[in-house]
């Protein structure tokens, strides 16, 4: 399955979606809509969200099913925090940054 | 279960590098501070045979004679010593969660290059040089008798000690970024703060053990 492009390769913009079709009657709508948070982050960061959900929400048990140690596991789940924090503002972000 | 390791890709693989350098990512907490429990007491049974004192939490000398119990004293206050501080710096410092197990844990495990030292000490040879130098040096009356075998002996040891010391500070360092969740200059400064006020405390301490001997 081919990815989801999420960024804009000349000039780095966020893309929309512009349509979107039925695969069953091919209806196709057409609009322009943002695509969620989740699916800017890496594919890798999102099976990590997934599984996460998928246990719980227990970093317990994301550590014995990735055979990781706990606070390995957290680290991760930190950065992915951070990642989304970014993307969800890159607006506020570039301005800290510009700062 | 594989399969999910494969789809989260940037999970660290389970190489002997990664033994090696980073046993953290994959053990933490409880185990590890099982194992690292386990290792100061190897050391300090080890240092208990050849009288090897780590009277310091980087320091290794050969010295008195003493009751297995002192040198699992050493041992565990050169843990707590650094551990202390690191645990405080990361409540402070760190944005994450961190957990005092994880702290302790991570580095009292970190401590395992000190198996070898004790064990590479452990030949009276050692003994012997050590008292010629110090004598050699003016600071005792009379040189003991010592051969090439000694010298070798002792050259050795002072090689694989110097590579087991900043092996083990380098998986202190480690288990402190891990444990914490603290990068950069922050973790490099809080570190190096915390080692020397681990190694002056830690110093006082068994100084202080000693005189109860």
């Amino acid at each position: 399955m081919k990815l989801l492009p999420t960024v804009c390769p000349a000039c780095n913009s966020q893309l929309k979606a512009k349509s979107l079709t039925c695969a069953h009657c091919n209806t196709e709508i057409q609009g322009e809509y943002e695509l969620p948070v989740l699916t800017r982050l890496l594919p890798e960061d999102q099976s990590f969200i997934l599984e996460f959900i998928k246990s719980s929400g227990s970093l317990k048990e994301m550590a014995r099913l990735l055979r990781l140690s706990y606070p390995t596991v957290r680290n991760r789940l930190d950065e992915i925090i951070e990642r989304l924090k970014k993307t969800e503002s890159p607006k506020e972000n570039n301005g800290k940054e510009n700062l | 279960m594989n399969e999910i390791v494969n789809n989260i890709q940037t999970v660290p693989r389970r190489s002997t590098s990664q033994w090696l350098f980073n046993p953290f990512s994959f053990v933490a907490g409880y185990q590890a501070l099982l194992l690292g429990l386990g290792i100061m007491l190897i050391s300090a049974f080890f240092g208990f045979l050849g009288n090897t004192h780590f009277d310091g939490v980087l320091d290794v000398h050969k010295g008195l004679e003493a009751p297995l119990r002192f040198f699992f004293t050493e041992g565990i206050i050169d843990w707590l010593t650094i551990a202390i501080p690191l645990f405080f710096f990361g409540l402070v410092v760190s944005n994450s969660s961190v957990r005092m197990i994880d702290v302790f844990g991570t580095q009292a495990l970190a401590r395992w290059p000190y198996i070898v030292i004790s064990i590479v000490m452990l030949p009276e040879a050692n003994q012997r040089v050590g008292v010629y130098l110090v004598a050699k040096f003016g600071f005792a009356a009379a040189p003991a008798a010592i051969n090439y075998m000694d010298i070798f002996i002792f050259g050795f040891a002072i090689i694989v000690g110097i590579f087991m010391a900043v092996w083990m500070v380098a998986l202190m360092y480690k288990a402190y970024v891990v444990s914490c969740n603290i990068k950069g200059a922050r973790a490099i400064v809080t570190f190096i703060v915390s080692l020397i006020g681990a190694e002056v405390l830690s110093k006082m301490l068994i100084l202080l053990l000693f005189e109860r001997l």
